[in-house]
């Protein structure tokens, strides 16, 4: 704790809180603020020990399989040959499905709420949505499951594959058996995760601006799509990057929604309509099953890792991109 | 002379030759008749009644919720944006009443431009907040945006202090830079009107000075209506002066006559501080 | 009364306006449709889930316990499992939460490197995937015990729930006016008692606030169980061993063959998302009011 203390200039403390007026601190003052301070120190200490454990767990691995190993496509736990890039690369494209659908429905949405609906359905609609993006991921997953597998089974794969099978380009993109699994499920599944949230954020970014400016835009004969882009949009930029990007962060390490729908076959392709996997929904499935010490723990544990990393870059460049540099 | 059905009948000395009443009196920009409005159940103006003449300041007096800057935003139908707001009346312009529900919004609003309390620039460049309204309701090329940004910037005084950065955002200007810029951004798509909401309410005495200055010069050209607390600056800006007071228009006048020599004791009160 | 000025084209209609208000139009349509889509698709969720989930639920599925398929068994323990569990993650998190929050707002000012750095690390265990969670568990509490504990499922949702606290509690605190802190200090009042009974007293709404999200955000989660609590067919008290909870069993039964099991999850899903929803309600009420 004297770390805390020591570091702590002069006028920081005496920014951060007042009662000092030169007179020495009392003994249960300061057991407080070393009490605090632990707390402090603990929740330090458990995300250091969150990364470090997972590095040191995952060094087996990155030592056997070099650096190589993000990028081996192979996940053979009988040849016990593993490679991340099969469960990064599910991870990577469900990922961006997931945002691409989103953005436009949350987009969308926050613009209707905030410049078209009547006050009324605006709040009703609006709670709605803030309420759903509080529901746990495992229901949209179990959504997923039972509504969107059946129906890209039955209807979206036959048609696709009826129409497309010749169409050079489109062609290996829908390669596959209807099961109805795989990355396009995945990603539509995320998108109806995130939507909620991004559409929330959003929203409250968008009613922050001030309603003068909003005003002096319409004030000049702007139609509301005129206010929208070329003043609330660029007003709003920094909090939209942010919505989208935590949106982009929560669909990366999303376990629940997406091993129901991924079909969780470790392999590479093209096809988004091939049973795949995430890193996630392969450390949910795969972990159990590997005993302590193997190669295959340390190699699900470097992709524990890497995923940590990922989102770990997902919040950075969040606050990069807000201009945040703390 | 019927609204809406003459054609051509603008100019002065057209008025004067034909229509030996208006020259008496000056011609009328906005004629406002019989004007009530209403925030959901709330009444806010009462019957409100008063021409604004052509190319004259009319500032608008009374205690804060007296009904003024309600009446300001009636006039570019900003009140349309919030639901459960209504008015009902006449509001005559350019030969129509820009109250109907069938008129064209964004024509209205490109004839009728409005300055607010504080600088509202927008979030990009001085050079794009001007054209950016520019660019709504004409098509226009390079080399002409530039002549009319340069234009305007220079009519607010502000080109000298601009010209070497264009291109940087108009968040980056002072207070008063910025609410001149926001009087260039308005008059910059050529309205014909200017509504102008307490525009000196944020700034400091010195830009309180030249925007007034300025009016002064714009009022050549534009039919001004002035939002003001401060009883100086309708003295000394405005030709006409109308007194409001809980939603009714108590009193309108010449400036000179209002603050001289006011005829109703409430305007009188109000003038010399004794309340409000 | 004299007459109104009228221009010869001032009403007439601007080509340029027209193709705005086509721009408008499509722009309007396109809003109508993605919210409509987004109400439609999150209601068909709400609505299998209240569909499926009604017909599954019933006294027995409350009152019983987990079993095999066919034997007209319940979700009482698991109902009951996720209870402690979530509890028990509230009662180590929160202390740690407001001690964190409150050091940051009462001690961490901007130059303190070290607030600074907690400040982040807590924002980044925010946005921790929480499988990841379940993983470091798992090797700090349940590998070198050799068994699965209800204990380490209650440390990982514990470790979910300190982030979300800790922001909140020092959002709230840094509220409270530095007036207040001064009027405290001028009765003579030591800084630990200016802090807990004036600043957090008065911060108390906001504050309760952020522990029910925490218990909102961690009494749906499943990853960080999967591989802690792991789950338990049978009744089980002991914070020691394996434990049932709701979310890992609907996991557990949603995939399985067996129409009873599947009927099991969707109640306990519909459980689970009313007992959120129920959360996020009360915190919107009690937000309101205060």
């Amino acid at each position: 704790m004297t770390l805390a203390t020591a570091t702590q200039p002069k006028e920081a403390r005496d920014k951060a809180g007042v009662s000092r007026s030169g007179s020495r601190r009392s003994g249960p003052d300061t057991a407080f603020h070393l009490l605090v301070a632990a707390s402090a120190l603990l929740v330090l200490v458990v995300l250091g020990g969150l990364v470090l454990l997972m590095g040191v767990g995952g060094s087996l691995a990155f030592r056997t399989f070099g650096l190589g190993f993000a990028f081996h496509d192979v996940w053979n736990p009988v040849a016990d040959l593993y490679g991340a890039w099969a469960p990064l690369f599910g991870t990577i494209v469900s990922t961006l499905i997931g945002v691409a659908i989103a953005l436009p429905l949350a987009f969308g949405t926050a613009f209707w709420l905030t410049a078209m609906a009547p006050p009324r359905i605006a709040a009703i609609v609006g709670t709605a949505v803030q309420l759903l993006a509080a529901v746990p991921s495992i229901i949209f997953g179990m959504w997923g499951f039972f509504t969107i597998v059946p129906f890209m089974a039955r209807t979206v794969q036959p048609f696709l594959t009826h129409h497309f099978k010749h169409v050079p380009g489109i062609r290996f993109i829908i390669h596959g058996a209807p099961f109805g699994t795989g990355l396009m499920t995945a990603g539509l599944v995320l998108a109806v995760m995130i939507a909620p949230f991004m559409t929330a954020v959003m929203r409250d970014v968008f009613a922050a601006m001030p309603a003068m400016l909003r005003e002096s835009a319409y004030g000049l004969g702007a139609t509301r799509w005129d206010v929208m882009w070329k003043v609330v949009v660029p007003w709003s930029r920094t909090g939209m990057i942010g919505a989208i990007v935590l949106g982009m962060g929560r669909a990366l390490g999303e376990t629940m929604a997406v091993t129901f729908v991924i079909g969780n076959v470790t392999a590479v392709g093209w096809s988004l309509f091939a049973p795949r996997s995430t890193v996630a929904s392969l450390i949910a499935l795969q972990f159990p099953e590997s005993p302590a010490g193997s190669l295959r723990l340390s190699a699900l544990l470097a992709l524990g890792f890497i995923l940590m990393l990922l989102s770990f870059a997902s919040l950075a460049l969040a606050r990069m991109l807000r201009g945040d540099t703390k | 002379m019927t609204p809406g059905t003459t054609q051509g009948m603008i100019q002065d000395s057209m008025m004067t030759e034909t229509d030996p009443q208006a020259a008496k009196s000056p011609e009328v920009a906005l004629a406002v008749r019989n004007l009530n409005f209403y925030y959901g159940e709330n009444h806010a103006l009462h019957d409100i009644s008063v021409d604004f003449p052509a190319r004259r300041v009319t500032a608008m007096i009374g205690p804060s919720g007296c009904g003024k800057s309600t009446l300001l935003r009636i006039f570019n139908r900003m009140y349309d944006l919030y639901p459960g707001q209504r008015a009902t009346g006449e509001v005559i312009f350019d030969g129509r009443n820009i109250l109907e529900h069938d008129l064209d919004l964004n024509i209205l609003r490109a004839r009728v431009g409005m300055v607010f309390q504080k600088p509202t620039p927008f979030p990009m460049s001085i050079y794009d907040n001007i054209a950016f309204g520019v660019r709504l309701h004409e098509k226009m090329n390079k080399a002409d945006m530039d002549a009319r940004v340069q234009d305007v910037l220079t009519r607010v005084a502000l080109w000298n202090e601009v010209r070497d950065r264009l291109n940087a955002p108009a968040s980056g200007l002072s207070g008063g830079q910025q609410q001149r810029l926001c009087i260039a951004r308005s008059i910059a798509t050529r309205p014909e009107v200017l509504l102008l909401d307490e525009p000196t309410s944020a700034l400091d005495p010195i830009s309180t000075a030249r925007i007034e200055e300025l009016l002064d010069e714009l009022k050549e050209e534009f039919t001004i209506a002035i939002v003001t607390h401060n009883m100086q600056q309708a003295a000394r800006c405005a030709d006409q002066v109308a007194f409001f007071y809980m939603g009714r228009l108590i009193e309108v006048d010449s400036a000179d006559r209002m603050f001289t020599n006011p005829k109703q004791q409430q305007t009188q009160d109000y003038i010399t501080g004794r309340f409000g | 009364m004299s007459e109104t000025v009228v221009s010869p084209t001032g009403w007439k209609p601007n080509p340029r306006a027209a193709r705005r208000r086509r721009a408008d139009h499509i722009a309007t349509a396109f809003g109508m449709v993605m919210a409509g889509i987004l109400v439609l698709v999150l209601a068909s969720i709400l609505w299998t889930l209240l569909s499926r989930g009604l017909s599954g639920l019933s006294a027995a599925a409350i009152m019983k316990p987990m079993g095999p398929p066919g034997s007209s068994s319940g979700l009482a323990n698991a109902i009951v499992g996720s209870l402690i569990q979530t509890f028990l993650a509230l009662l180590m998190a929160t202390p740690l939460g407001l001690g964190c929050g409150i050091y940051l707002s009462e001690y961490g000012a901007d130059t303190n490197r070290f607030a600074s750095c907690v400040r982040f690390v807590s924002d980044v265990l925010m946005s921790v995937p929480s499988i990841l969670v379940g993983l470091f568990v798992y090797q700090v509490m349940v590998a070198p015990f050799g068994h699965f504990s209800a204990l380490a499922g209650s440390v990982a949702l514990a470790i979910l729930a300190v982030p979300i606290i800790v922001r909140t509690t020092e959002d709230m605190l840094r509220l409270v006016p530095t007036s207040m802190r001064e009027a405290g200090a001028a009765l003579g009042a030591t800084r630990w008692r200016v802090t807990l009974s004036l600043c957090l007293r008065s911060a108390k709404t906001g504050v309760l606030t952020g522990i029910l999200l925490a218990l909102a955000r961690v009494s749906g989660e499943t990853a960080p169980l999967l591989f802690t609590s792991l789950g338990n067919q049978n009744w089980s008290f002991s914070l020691n061993r394996p434990m049932a909870s709701l979310p890992v069993t609907i996991y557990q039964y949603a995939g399985a063959s067996y129409e009873d099991w599947v009927q099991l999850a969707w109640a306990g899903a519909l459980l689970v998302t009313m007992g959120v929803l129920a959360i996020n309600i009360a915190v919107r009420v009690s937000a309101r009011r205060g």
